[in-house]
């Protein structure tokens, strides 16, 4: 509670410090900053004070399904600690855009992550060589490139060579990867050539996403 | 598995250090030999010695590190793989000067250039230059090897001459430094040092050292000074403690009498808290539906109607707006649009573009199949990226360098046909009340100086390019006092403002040169409000790849009048050349609308190059403040992340004499977006500038928004090294 009430009272100092104007572009560094502690403070209250009894995924689904009647998906990010209803704001071709109300983003190609957005640590874009035998639910090997930013500012892609084959449970397909020191699992069932549910892995800090398709 | 540089250094930025560190110890093939510590002269090394290991590349780090002999503050650059330089701000102990302290400040700069990287049984092997702009009291040289011995103990040993072999070179009272002197490197003598590193954990590191140094400064006067203690023996022991990803501790004992500490803080531009930013997902593209469904649409009939571009262009310049885009003027036809924007938001023009460039597929008709992007700066066009629509909706959320190469970029003409202004973007009013603090860090004679207060700051773009500035500051409080400039041949002594007003003949050196600079302390300390600038400032483009600039009004605190400016920069050239000429009068005192006396004519051609791998330099040549003539180099290396480095020199037909302190102009630059620090996206920056002194000789007008950086930021060179967030 004390913690919560100095860091309050800290952002608000710095907010005080940022004066007043309408120049919102030219906001000066304590301007931005103050912006950047408020956000961090409203995130630290959202986490300490959980006032409304918080929704059970389940519960979640259900609302998001009465309210919007669009594609929906369910995505369980693991790195971030938290299960959030996305929804589809725009499909090009196969390729879907679902996004969380804080409007960030996940990139899927018929159920395959292609991309993040808005996440801090974003995969700027996954080209999955392994993407038709796993929706051919077949085994052999192939390679992916997961194209990230690096720190300065560049996109610079990693290379992993993967193999597909069948998971311990039936349905399921397993795509196991490695390069570059790492390794990570991937895991996906298929029906009908549509990836419902999977389990993928973003990148190195993210961690994997779980995906499951709550209307198509 | 070997990996490839461009591997490595991805590796070493976006997977946490546990998979780093995991990797490496699997793979045969060593990672380039980083420091584990820094010395107290703040590069890697042992404690006093110095070792071949460098940082890696872009590290950015300051450290400060305290004993009886000294405090000693040194910002390191790793400016290239292999070349780290230093600039160092020490107080040294023990010795006495005409100030009569017991101590004096003093700058200097090393360079280390790492020849070798360690490889099989071959050690890396560097060469240094400690201290070699003039003589000093840390000038030296040396050349040194390190090898790995094991995983975790590494070994150095070298040979080094002046100070690290124990024999000070003598200091010239009488020389104002700066210059290299080139005659002294590697001789008088040369003696052997060794140091042994033990990383003990991934933590702790102990370190122990054989050194030469004694720790004696010698003046050309005879006088001779032990700073602090005489080490009694050459052995040197310390433990360092690294927390976090960035900060270090140490403790260390030299000769084993005089105990130290020091901190260290390093910042690497491409280790980002979040590389990829924070901002909101952008909207994606909408695929125009089948003609059979929109055939109006389609069929480009729409275009006859007049009301269609105003309900598209108010729609587009909304969207627009909600990513921190102004679309300044459109132009629309049943095939063709070209919008104009001016980025608020994003560092990387790219992504300014790519976003514009899914919410004109969102708003456009099916039938406009050509999008033309141009970018503007100061209300000025700059560039111009064209893209087929159908890229646009193949190319979604692909590697960005397809879109790249399915785009044209081209220069912009001031006008084009069609197009129109959007309505509410000018006039445009804009004003700000925010604090404001100065801070002088590493002043010789001040030390740490400051002043705080409140600016109240308003522009007014009356047109496209046409812009009324003006700012207002209050001081509340500060030690930055008005004072005159030094008095001459009584170093360390000033005028009092007093004596300073009262005879005019002081604003001239006994040299016969103005003082445009050197007494610059006389126009802070006003407790009354005081105008920092209050400009006209007029931008266009006569022709596609030449921009103008006008400036006239209070341009900076000290001077006033007319800045006038041209640049050609073909958006698809590396090359861009200018020229600038300014008539300006200096400023009074009290920074309102009174005149002094001094009034000159001035200005310079400038030559820039845009080199790979972010590197740029500038030429400048012409006429300074004082009516010197002469050139400055300007060489900075820029991240595509926004990061700017830079270091310039000025050299005038001033002698040294007649420049003063330090005989030439010299100066670091840095430029570190907010953005990068934040995760948020923002065109904000933290500037610095570490410049040696406030001399009269070499010294620039400070206009603000010269052209170059502004135009470039969507030329060819800067937007592609960006490139990557087009898809943002």
């Amino acid at each position: 509670m004390n913690g919560t009430l100095k860091i309050t009272l800290a952002a608000s100092l710095v907010a005080g410090l940022a004066g007043c104007g309408n120049d919102s572009e030219g906001n000066g560094w304590v301007g931005v900053l103050a912006q950047a502690a408020g956000q961090a403070v409203a995130q630290r209250r959202a986490a300490d004070q959980p006032a409304a009894p918080a929704k059970s995924p389940e519960e979640a689904a259900a609302e998001a399904l009465r309210v919007n009647p669009g594609p929906l998906i369910q995505a369980g990010f693991e790195g971030l600690g938290r299960t959030q209803v996305m929804a589809m704001t725009g499909q090009n071709g196969a390729m879907r855009t679902f996004m969380t109300p804080a409007e960030e983003a996940l990139i899927l190609r018929g159920g395959m992550l292609v991309g993040t957005r808005g996440l801090g640590h974003d995969l700027s874009v996954a080209e999955p060589g392994t993407e038709g035998l796993i929706r051919a639910g077949a085994s052999g090997s192939g390679t992916r490139v997961m194209r990230y930013f690096a720190g300065d500012g560049v996109e610079r892609p990693l290379q992993f060579a993967c193999t597909v084959g069948a998971g311990p449970a039936p349905g399921v397909t397993v795509e196991s990867c490695e390069g570059h020191g790492a390794s990570f699992q991937n895991s996906y069932m298929v029906q009908g050539g549509q990836i419902a549910v999977s389990r993928q892995w973003i990148g190195p800090d993210l961690g994997y996403v779980t995906i499951q398709t709550l209307r198509p | 598995m070997r990996r490839s540089p461009l591997t490595g250094r991805l590796l070493a930025t976006t997977l946490p250090v546990a998979l780093v560190l995991g990797s490496v110890s699997s793979t045969a093939v060593a990672e380039p030999m980083y420091g584990r510590n820094m010395s107290t002269y703040g590069l890697p090394g042992g404690i006093d010695t110095p070792t071949a290991e460098t940082l890696p590349d872009g590290t950015l780090g300051a450290t400060v590190s305290w004993s009886d002999y000294g405090r000693r503050s040194s910002v390191v650059f790793q400016a290239l793989p292999g070349l780290t330089t230093v600039l160092r701000y020490s107080r040294v102990d023990g010795i006495n000067d005409y100030r009569n302290d017991g101590y004096i400040s003093d700058r200097s700069l090393d360079v280390r250039y790492q020849v070798l990287d360690e490889q099989g049984w071959r050690p890396a092997v560097a060469v240094g230059l400690q201290d070699f702009l003039g003589t000093g009291v840390y000038s030296g040289e040396y050349i040194v090897a390190t090898k790995s011995v094991t995983p975790s103990v590494r070994v150095s040993a070298g040979l080094g001459w002046g100070v690290l072999a124990g024999k000070p070179r003598t200091i010239d009272i009488n020389d104002e430094g700066g210059t290299p002197n080139a005659d002294d490197w590697f001789r008088g003598g040369a003696k052997p040092f060794a140091s042994v590193s033990w990383q003990v954990n991934d933590r702790l590191s102990l370190v122990a050292e054989y050194s030469n140094e004694d720790y004696v400064a010698k003046y050309s006067s005879g006088q001779v000074f032990q700073q602090g203690e005489e080490p009694g023996s050459g052995l040197n022991l310390a433990a360092f403690y690294r927390f976090g990803q960035n900060y270090e501790a140490g403790v260390y004992a030299i000769g084993g009498e005089t105990i130290g500490a020091q901190f260290t803080i390093a910042l690497n531009p491409r280790q980002a808290p979040y590389p990829s930013g924070l901002e909101k997902a952008p909207a994606p593209v909408r695929p125009r539906p089948a003609p059979a469904a929109d055939p109006d649409g389609w069929s480009g009939v729409w275009a006859q109607d007049p009301t269609a571009q105003p309900a598209i262009q108010t729609a587009l310049g909304e969207a627009m707006a909600k990513e921190g885009q102004t679309l300044e003027s459109m132009a629309l036809s049943a095939n063709r649009a070209e919008v104009r924007l001016r980025n608020g938001r994003f560092i990387n023009q790219a992504e300014a573009i790519g976003r514009t460039a899914r919410l004109m597929s969102r708003a456009l008709p099916p039938s406009v199949e050509t999008f033309v992007i141009t970018s503007t700066a100061d209300g000025v066009p700059t560039s111009s990226v064209t893209v087929r629509r159908a890229d646009v909706e193949r190319l979604e959320n692909t590697e960005a360098g397809q879109i790249a190469a399915a785009s044209a970029l081209s220069d912009a003409p001031t006008g084009a046909p069609g197009l129109v202004r959007s309505e509410g973007v000018y006039p445009r009013f804009r004003w700000s009340i925010k604090p404001y603090w100065d801070l002088g860090i590493f002043s010789a004679e001040d030390g740490v100086t400051h002043e705080v207060g409140a600016e109240a700051r308003a522009s007014y773009e009356i047109a496209p390019g046409l812009v009324l500035t003006g700012a207002l500051r209050q001081r509340a409080f500060g030690n930055i006092d008005q004072r005159g400039p030094g008095i001459p041949g009584q170093r360390g002594e000033h005028y009092t403002p007093e004596e300073y007003l009262a005879d005019p003949s002081l604003e001239t050196t006994p040299e016969g040169v103005p003082r445009v600079r050197s007494d610059t302390r006389m126009y802070t300390g006003n407790s009354d409000p005081v105008i920092p600038e209050l400009t006209l400032a007029w931008y266009a483009k006569p022709t596609p790849a030449v921009y103008t600039r006008v400036t006239t009004g209070l341009l900076e605190r000290a001077y006033g009048g007319v800045s006038t400016e041209v640049l050609w920069k073909p958006a698809n050239s590396a090359l861009a050349l200018g020229a600038e000429i300014n008539h300006v009068k200096k400023r009074d005192f009290d920074q309102l609308f009174d005149f002094r006396d001094y009034e000159v004519t001035m200005g310079h051609v400038s030559a820039y190059y845009e080199f790979a791998q972010g590197f740029t330099a500038q030429l400048d040549v012409g006429k300074y403040l004082a009516g010197d003539k002469g050139a400055t180099l300007t060489l900075t290396r820029e991240f595509a992340n926004g990061w700017r480095i830079g270091a310039y020199a000025t050299k005038t037909d001033l002698s040294a004499e007649e420049f003063g302190e330090g005989s030439f102009d010299k100066g670091v630059t840095l430029s570190i977006p907010l953005g990068w620090a934040t995760g948020q996206p923002s065109r904000e920056r933290v500037d610095a500038n570490l410049r040696s002194l406030s001399r009269d000789g070499g010294a620039q007008l400070n206009v603000r928004d010269r052209l170059y950086n502004h135009v470039r930021d969507s030329h060819s060179v800067k937007l592609y090294e960006g490139w990557g967030r087009f898809w943002r």
